[in-house]
């Protein structure tokens, strides 16, 4: 059974207080690419609808539906008459999902790299090597260490850390 | 005057060719592109910002301060530009954020202001169309261009605050402009499916696969495209696809910039096309289009 979560609801009421304007008209699912394929099992209504009854459980733990399916393609938040800014929302409940380590594996892969390299793909001795044959000029990308204190500071190396499991 | 440029991940590390054409081509119209060292990645409004908002706006925020041309920031990359326009907009509307990302800023001996305008580098060509047109030795006959704007190019349109997001005519404008042809097509405003391949690889490949038929009983031959996501969508799936549901997809895929570069009069060669899956080769032959 499904139970209502306060508080988690009015955290993401204060991250997105649009969330409220929501009469669940469904004009979201109706343009929404991903909907269309999953015959309605990836479903943003269904979404928001489980944001405003505040179900961290079905958001965050079964995750059902599965929030990571979103392709942020920003149609829904194009279309919809109340202005809800859907992918703003949809972003709070994947950072929780991030917090409790329940994320697909790509994720990872790539904020393991920019905490490590600074950036989402290394420069490989191949690549560095094409670009001099091209006459492309060398890349100086940002002090590692620089990096590291920041995402140290915003939590994020303790979160992409522990996800290393 | 002249724009900062920011290169981000996937086109420096992954598809240098396509850096050389854009480079090539503003240097052609006289724009200045300055490079700057230090910059991280962006960090892609698809991954990172979807598992830590906070990180995502500390880091764009940081690349935002080393910025210090007039023109401000030109990138050749739809995340980028969404990643960087999304940060202005998020921390010029929010205070709190801002104070908090500028206290993480400082331990760095970094400041964001939040005053560096960001711009698409496809922007930049089609406020700069007249020089383009101008600049066109080849006129691309022959060409039958599906365009494919992509999301992050136009929305949500609060915050790209550029072309319409549903309608938009500013790539089919600059394609024309090089004597191509613009061919619609069913579901040309769809999404390409590439950031769903980090969850669903299969749900991803039906978007592709769906994007390239509407685009095959189209008529046209070849697509052009205005991010490197989209690029690798449709480049690096056409194969995987014909492997798989035996179909006989063959689209040449040209960044923007290729295409303008071609019709500048620059070569194959040294825009190194060869480092294309789909060489545009055999469509050059099957128009007739001498390079």
């Amino acid at each position: 059974m499904s139970v209502i979560n306060f508080e988690f609801r009015n955290e993401v009421l204060k991250h997105n207080a649009s969330l409220s304007y929501c009469y669940q008209c469904s004009t979201c699912s109706g343009g929404c690419p991903i909907a269309l394929i999953t015959n309605g099992k990836y479903n943003p209504r269904k979404i928001i609808e489980e944001a405003i009854l505040g179900l961290k459980d079905k958001l965050v733990e079964s995750q059902d539906p599965n929030p990571w399916l979103c392709s942020t393609c920003q149609k829904c938040v194009e279309l919809c008459p109340q202005k809800v800014e859907l992918t703003e929302i949809f972003t709070l409940i994947k950072n929780r999902c991030f917090e409790s380590h329940k994320y697909p594996e790509a994720f990872y892969l790539q904020g393991h790299s920019v905490f490590e390299n600074g950036i989402a793909i290394p420069y490989s001795n191949a690549i560095v090597a094409r670009r001099k044959t091209l006459g492309l000029p060398e890349i100086k990308t940002a002090p590692i260490e620089e990096i590291k204190t920041l995402m140290k500071e915003t939590n994020f190396e303790k979160n992409i850390l522990e996800g290393n499991k | 005057m002249g724009y900062d440029l920011f290169l981000g991940c996937v086109i420096p590390a992954r598809l240098p060719y396509l850096e050389v054409s854009s480079r090539k081509i503003f240097e052609k119209l006289g724009i200045e592109l300055h490079d700057v060292d230090g910059f991280s990645c962006c960090p892609d409004p698809t991954g990172i910002e979807q598992i830590d908002h906070k990180t995502w706006l500390t880091l764009g925020a940081r690349n935002l301060s080393l910025c210090n041309s007039n023109g401000g920031i030109i990138s050749f990359c739809s995340g980028c530009v969404e990643t960087l326009k999304g940060v202005n907009y998020s921390l010029n509307k929010d205070n709190e954020a801002k104070k908090e990302v500028n206290d993480y800023l400082s331990k760095v001996g970094k400041a964001y202001e939040g005053k560096v305008e960001v711009k698409h580098f496809a922007q930049v060509l089609y406020e700069n169309l007249d020089k383009v047109k101008d600049s066109v030795e080849k006129p691309l006959e022959g060409f039958k261009v599906a365009v494919h704007y992509g999301c992050h190019y136009l929305r949500p349109s609060e915050i790209i605050e550029w072309d319409d997001p549903f309608e938009p005519v500013t790539l089919d404008g600059i394609v024309k402009n090089l004597g191509a042809e613009s061919i619609d097509y069913d579901l040309k405003m769809e999404c390409c499916g590439n950031p769903v391949e980090k969850s669903d690889k299969d749900l991803s490949l039906q978007m592709i696969d769906n994007k390239l038929k509407a685009i095959k009983e189209s008529g046209a031959n070849c697509v052009v495209v205005v991010c490197p996501a989209c690029y690798q969508q449709f480049e690096f799936n056409q194969r995987e696809l014909n492997k798989k549901n035996n179909s006989e997809y063959d689209f040449p895929i040209f960044y923007l910039s290729e295409l303008i570069a071609l019709s500048f009069g620059f070569m194959p060669d040294e825009l190194g096309f060869k480092f294309h899956r789909i060489k545009p080769s055999k469509l050059f032959e099957s128009i007739s289009f001498t390079v």
